[in-house]
């Protein structure tokens, strides 16, 4: 066997007729020290600093702890009386969102299909890819404003008002799923005789689908939270409620809405960690 | 199947050259050589995945007509066992195997699934492979082995004309290998199909293949066929 002399320091001849492998090389060459990760970093630090102006404030001296103390004061004790229509409130905005991101959860799949660029050509990804941009773009608040103003200060309003919001979320949240999986075994059903869509619904979408069911059950925690909000511009929902609280500037009933719809979300939470976890340890057993 | 001047290249490389040859219906070719001279390509070149660099590979489907079959068609009549078993990691054992009828269906016939027949024979052949208990587990939960066999399976249930094996006993014993390979020659002395198979073992090559297709690494057109005397 030849040994190929190496960079290092010079071996002494070996005792035995086995030749010795050949000498590592003194030092692994170092990493380069650019790359995206430190470009990405730095150039995070230089935008921070950038925006230092806005903690300048109004420059005058307003007693800020003073005022943290006496705001959060008159939160407390919560004013339990309202626990009744705050149910009721409640309940509505958890159909609102549990109706817009069903809806949403249904007609993204066609438009992230389209947005895949694994799946559709460029030419008509990048238009489907846009059009989830701005869905996304536009705040859920003017998407409530919007609902309002084509059928009415109704709870009908909200449900538009979030499904178009989250069809700009969902949509970008399954073409990425889609194009994250392994396209290869959509192309070997395809091989196996397997027409387009056949090899989307069993190679492509299986595959995507743990993915996405996370995805679903964040953007129901999101539009649960969201629901709480758009009633300020009669959506429906708890906003209603929690702008005629904050119209009489009546804290403590803010703050048994506020409980309400932390207990509601925290629930929803615990519940999408245990789907979450469930489908982690599943797909964690081997890959 | 008809091989004429059948050339392929991998970048400058060239793999396999004018390779001419009649593969008879109801044949078991083992296909040899070291790895990376070109077995994997050759079989992909068959399957029509990867388009031949000069000549051109003739497939016959048992159900032709007088006319030429298209890409469609041959790919209904090819079934392939991947090297690395092209699964569905998410979905289960049971419907991984199913994905090898898709081909018999138009799309809105298997939207919500497959029909029950195509289930029972499924599950009749996972049986046969020793994977009647997986069924219903996600084929990223079962050992290389099963997921191997799961990729035969599919093939299997296929049931074409022309099998394509790239390596389908890599990650099993001798047991299962017996196995696998006894119901790929099946196939050929019961249906008539054809199996072109990638395999290593010289005795295994010995006791299944009818027909030996060997690839030279230092010239691509010093290729061999030669008939397994037994």
């Amino acid at each position: 066997m030849n040994s190929a002399p190496g960079p290092g320091p010079a071996q002494p001849a070996p005792a035995t007729s086995h030749a010795a492998p050949p000498a590592p090389a003194a030092e692994p060459p170092p990493p380069p020290r650019i790359n995206v990760f430190t470009v990405a970093i730095a150039a995070f630090a230089l935008a921070a600093i950038a925006s230092w102006p806005a903690l300048r404030g109004s420059g005058r001296d307003l007693d800020t702890w003073g005022n943290v103390v006496r705001f959060v004061g008159y939160f407390f004790p919560p004013d339990w009386s309202v626990w009744h229509e705050t149910v009721r409130a409640l309940a509505e905005t958890f159909q609102i969102a549990v109706l817009a991101t069903v809806f949403a959860a249904l007609l993204s799949l066609p438009l992230a299909a389209l947005g895949a660029r694994t799946i559709a050509p460029a030419w008509v990804a990048a238009p489907a890819r846009l059009l989830m941009n701005f869905a996304r773009t536009v705040p859920s608040l003017v998407w409530a404003l919007f609902g309002v103003a084509i059928v009415g200060a109704n709870p009908l309003a909200g449900v538009i008002a979030l499904t178009l919001y989250s069809l700009g979320y969902l949509g970008k949240f399954y073409s990425d799923a889609f194009e994250s999986v392994d396209a290869e075994v959509a192309r070997g059903l395809s091989a196996l005789g397997a027409s387009r869509m056949q090899a989307f619904q069993y190679g492509l979408w299986p595959h995507a689908r743990p993915l996405i069911v996370s995805h679903v059950i964040w953007m129901l925690e999101y539009n649960l939270r969201a629901a709480s909000i758009i009633g300020y511009v009669g959506a429906g929902g708890l906003g209603a409620q929690l702008a005629s609280y904050y119209e009489y500037q009546a804290w403590d009933k803010v703050a048994t809405v506020l409980l309400f719809i932390l207990a509601l979300v925290t629930l929803l939470d615990l519940l999408g960690e245990w789907v979450r976890r469930h489908i982690t340890r599943s797909l964690g057993v081997r890959r | 199947m008809q091989l004429r001047g059948l050339g392929i290249r991998r970048g400058e490389r060239w793999l396999v050259r004018g390779l001419t040859a009649d593969l008879p219906r109801g044949a078991f070719v083992a296909v040899v050589g070291p790895s990376g001279v070109g077995k994997s390509s050759f079989l992909a070149s068959v399957a029509g995945l990867l388009a031949p660099a000069e000549g051109e590979v003739v497939v016959r489907c048992a159900q032709d007509g007088p006319h030429r079959p298209d890409d469609a068609e041959i790919q209904r009549c090819t079934g392939f066992v991947f090297q690395h078993n092209l699964l569905v990691p998410t979905a289960t054992v049971l419907d991984n195997t199913l994905a090898g009828r898709l081909g018999r269906y138009p799309a809105w016939r298997t939207l919500f699934g497959l029909p029950g027949a195509d289930r029972r024979a499924a599950y009749r052949i996972l049986c046969d492979l020793g994977l009647g208990a997986n069924v219903h587990r996600w084929s990223c939960q079962t050992s290389g082995g099963e997921q191997q066999r799961t990729a035969v399976a599919r093939a299997l249930l296929q049931e074409p004309d022309l099998y394509l094996a790239d390596e389908p006993v890599s990650n099993l014993d001798a047991y299962l290998t017996g196995r696998v390979l006894g119901l790929l020659r099946n196939e050929t002395r019961e249906h008539g199909r054809t199996v072109l198979c990638v395999l290593h073992n010289a005795d295994l090559v010995e006791r299944f293949a009818d027909l030996v297709l060997s690839f030279d690494p230092a010239d691509p057109a010093n290729w061999k066929l030669r008939e397994v005397r037994r």
